[in-house]
């Protein structure tokens, strides 16, 4: 292949940067390099190592191995600032505005090269020049706090321009715009393009990068895959290079198994402005996977069948019998279980001991005379799960934030094992815990299963889904992009549904 | 914010009320105590908010970077005192001179809470509680339960509260409200004009954003503390100009009453907006209050504080509400 004889001199250059956080590598050997006023796409599936990309980039990880080159010199960019001096400035889904400063002062506070005594006039007309740039109308005197999220990225854009700013990064930018607002939004790094600035642009909308990039990078566990000029690609390639790793430790499911009848039945279910649309069936040991990417409010779905977030719309069905579902208490009363991501925030109470944690949502059971807590019920209770999940720990009196993560999940699985749930709802079940208890909860919840629970499973982890699953339903922005059978199901084909590239499959 | 009168829009609305509410409140005690308005009753009223108004303006400043100072009532009463003690040990002191030292030995003691708030990470909220007792403490101990009095100072500082610096028609202004209204009025200024006071706002509206911007967030906390206890160091000298005899109670409550004045004055106790006009209205509103209350026949003057504290509540809920609705009133605009 004949590279092009008068290539530009990169303006961002990473040499084989390696990041590790304790055991896990999240950089492999990166390598990358960004050219002035190019729209270079980085995408890869969750976990890939895209965050920690950028902030290996934008100064706030600093690299265990490897160079960073700006503009063709060696530097070392240890703080948001040292970036932001040498032209690299990032802007996120959520974007990071003053709400009490107006528009103008946003635009410009982490500018050095002011005046120590404000002059508002100045102020207004240089930041109205700077949205202009971008195309867009705002007024620079008003308080960013009514703003919406667009407007508030455009006020970053702004504050990056007035830094100068060679290299702006925009990590998933769009994950929470409508569709005007990112045709918006894409006009916008067009623009920044032609006047020399080098944008990366992180997505996992593969339309909007075909849409938008010169040249697309897939990485894929930390590492490098392949960088191609956008003709050079197609959504399959692009799919292909996103997935294809060595199919894995877990083996894939080829049928399902069998089950018993339906017990829970949902139809055109929805919350309004977060998901609608959702329709489905869940028998009796059966496992339906939710899958899709960050962000396509699966986990909606799973707490508004759990109470938390109730539907607005839509029906649920359980047991041939129509219910509403308007808090938890209503939903464990019907026999639902929900096992949720957050551990820390929503599931456990850490710095208490494991029999605790265990005996939480059943202490109705273990209430004596008086209501007063049967201490040695409550520990055989504890002892029993400690056992039969092998939770690894001196004793259930251990506190549970001395656990693993892995052992965490085990007690709070416990918690809602206890509560004899016939449904039960798992979200991101193996998320941070390592391969060996990943494999252990998985036989667990097939366990489940077989023992005529109806499991659901919200999974980022696409090797997860095709391991666990019976049925696998895919989301996309709130919607249900397809449902499909694991006889039917490849990882190419989920992953086409969750990004948006395979209407055809849908159909 | 491009004035000393802050966000054209809600905060404008909130100083008309706020002008209204004071209004409302001299009438009415017009109608309950004999002689009300007359030119006695305003020095009376001004030279005590001329105490409040340093203390208050400072507590705005750290309350606008998402902080609360409750330690300036024990720092006026030591500074108050020690100035007393260097001006019986050195009477000849130039006036200007005696200033400086209050204020310095205030931010001394504002900057201990700045240490440990900015760089120790320990709520503001613990810290100045702890210090509001142990500098109550110190001067415990330090003065030996000993007092100041006005006759071992020197005759300006004791006349110069009496001291007139000019008349606005029957109405009489005092030199001492002059030094607080200037103090006011040059934070207002710079609070407004400086790139580097408006990080104050920048840390308190959010925290994490001014990380990302590039602010050195501790160091703006920490000089938000010095300036408040510098602050509580002039009001300190204009406390022992007043009072002349100082004892080891001197400036107790005052940290309830700053609080009260800013809140009322429309500074967001969740830090990130406020003006100092707001500070100066809301200073008046609550000495107005005060000072009516011990003349007023109806009500037990014990009752000040309890009105102080239903003041500060009705304030923040009103806030609260206000801040509701209009969400509420946007979420509807947007979606139509």
């Amino acid at each position: 292949m004949a590279e092009p004889v008068l290539e530009p001199r990169p303006v961002l250059e990473l040499r084989a940067v390696s990041k590790s956080f304790a055991a896990t590598a999240a950089l492999k050997d990166m390598s990358l390099s960004i050219l002035p006023g190019e729209i270079h796409a980085i995408v890869g599936e969750n976990g890939a190592g895209k965050s920690t990309l950028i902030k290996i980039m934008t100064g706030v990880y600093q690299p265990d191995a490897g160079e960073i080159l700006v503009g063709g010199v060696p530097t070392t960019l240890r703080s948001t600032q040292d970036a932001q001096s040498c032209g690299i400035a990032a802007i996120y889904q959520e974007p990071m505005v003053f709400p009490d400063l107006d528009v103008a002062e946003n635009v410009f506070i982490s500018n050095r090269n002011q005046s120590a005594v404000m002059r508002w006039g100045e102020l207004y007309r240089e930041a109205d020049k700077i949205v202009g740039q971008l195309g867009v109308t705002l007024d620079v005197r008003r308080a960013a706090s009514g703003l919406t999220l667009a407007e508030q990225q455009t006020v970053e854009i702004a504050r990056a321009l007035s830094l100068n700013v060679k290299v702006l990064i925009m990590d998933e930018p769009t994950a929470s715009l409508s569709a005007h607002e990112v045709a918006r939004l894409l006009a916008i790094a067009r623009t920044l393009k032609a006047q020399g600035v080098a944008v990366i642009y992180i997505s996992h909308r593969l339309d909007e990068i075909f849409k938008v990039a010169d040249r697309v990078t897939v990485i894929r566990d930390g590492q490098h895959i392949s960088t191609k000029l956008l003709a050079e690609v197609t959504e399959q390639s692009m799919v292909r290079d996103m997935v294809g790793r060595a199919i894995d430790t877990f083996a894939t499911k080829t049928h399902a198994n069998p089950h018993g009848e339906v017990l829970l039945s949902v139809k055109s279910l929805g919350r309004l402005g977060v998901f609608h649309g959702i329709t489905f069936d869940l028998s009796k040991g059966e496992v339906l996977c939710f899958a899709g990417l960050v962000g396509a409010r699966r986990t909606d779905v799973g707490l508004a069948l759990f109470g938390i977030a109730p539907a607005s719309e839509g029906s649920v069905t359980i047991d041939g019998t129509t219910v509403q579902i308007g808090n938890a208490r209503q939903a464990m009363d019907l026999g639902i279980a929900y096992v949720s991501e957050d551990r820390r925030k929503l599931g456990l109470a850490m710095t208490m001991p494991i029999f605790a944690n265990i005996s939480l949502a059943s202490l109705k059971k273990l209430l004596g005379l008086f209501g007063i807590i049967d201490r040695k019920a409550e520990a055989a209770m504890a002892e029993t799960y400690h056992k039969q999940l092998s939770i690894r720990s001196p004793d259930v009196s251990t506190e549970v934030s001395k656990l693993s993560g892995g052992n965490q999940q085990k007690v709070m699985l416990a918690k809602w094992l206890e509560t004899r749930p016939r449904i039960l709802i798992f979200d991101e079940p193996t998320r941070g815990i390592d391969v060996g208890a990943k494999a252990e909860v998985h036989n667990i919840i097939r366990a489940l299963a077989k023992e005529g629970v109806a499991v659901l499973v919200i999974s980022s982890d696409l090797p997860e889904v095709m391991a666990l699953a019976d049925r696998v339903l895919v989301m996309r922005e709130g919607r249900q992009a397809g449902l499909l059978r694991i006889e039917d199901a490849t990882q190419e084909k989920v992953i086409g549904l969750a990004a948006g590239t395979g209407e055809r499959t849908a159909a | 914010m491009r004035s000393l009168i802050g966000n054209w829009h809600p905060q404008t609305l909130r100083l008309i009320a706020l002008g209204l509410a004071l209004l409302a409140v001299i009438l009415f005690f017009s109608t309950q105590i004999d002689g009300y308005l007359s030119p006695r009753m305003f020095v009376r009223i001004t030279t005590s908010a001329a105490i409040v108004l340093p203390i208050a303006v400072g507590q705005a400043i750290v309350i606008i970077t998402r902080n609360i100072d409750l330690s300036i009532g024990s720092i006026v009463g030591v500074v108050a005192y020690m100035t007393g003690e260097v001006l019986v040990a050195w009477p000849g002191l130039n006036p200007a001179l005696v200033v400086v030292v209050a204020m310095g030995m205030g931010a001394v003691l504002g900057a201990i809470n700045g240490v440990l708030v900015a760089w120790g990470r320990v709520p503001s909220i613990i810290v100045t509680l702890g210090t509001l007792a142990l500098f109550r403490t110190f001067l415990v101990e330090h003065s030996g339960a000993k007092t100041i009095t006005a006759d071992a100072l020197p005759k300006w500082l004791v006349d110069l509260p009496q001291k007139t610096a000019f008349l606005i028609g029957p109405l009489d202004i005092r030199v001492t409200v002059v030094l607080a209204v200037a103090a006011c009025i040059v934070v207002g200024l710079a609070l407004t004009r400086l790139r580097l006071a408006r990080r104050f706002f920048a840390v308190g509206s959010n925290p994490d954003a001014a990380v990302m911007a590039g602010i050195n967030a501790p160091r703006v906390v920490f000089l938000a503390f010095v300036l408040s206890g510098a602050l509580a160091g002039l009001a300190g000298f204009i406390f022992l100009a007043k009072f002349g005899n100082i004892t080891v109670v001197a400036g107790m409550g005052l940290e309830l009453k700053s609080v009260a004045a800013v809140v009322v004055g429309g500074v967001s106790i969740l830090g990130g907006s406020g003006s100092m006009l707001g500070v100066l209205i809301g200073t008046v509103l609550v000495d107005t209050i005060d000072n009516s209350l011990t003349r007023w026949a109806l009500v037990s003057e014990f009752w000040r504080d309890a009105l102080l504290g239903i003041l500060i509540m009705a304030a923040v809920t009103v806030d609260t509400l206000a801040a509701r609705s209009l969400s509420r009133l946007k979420a509807k605009g947007e979606g139509k």
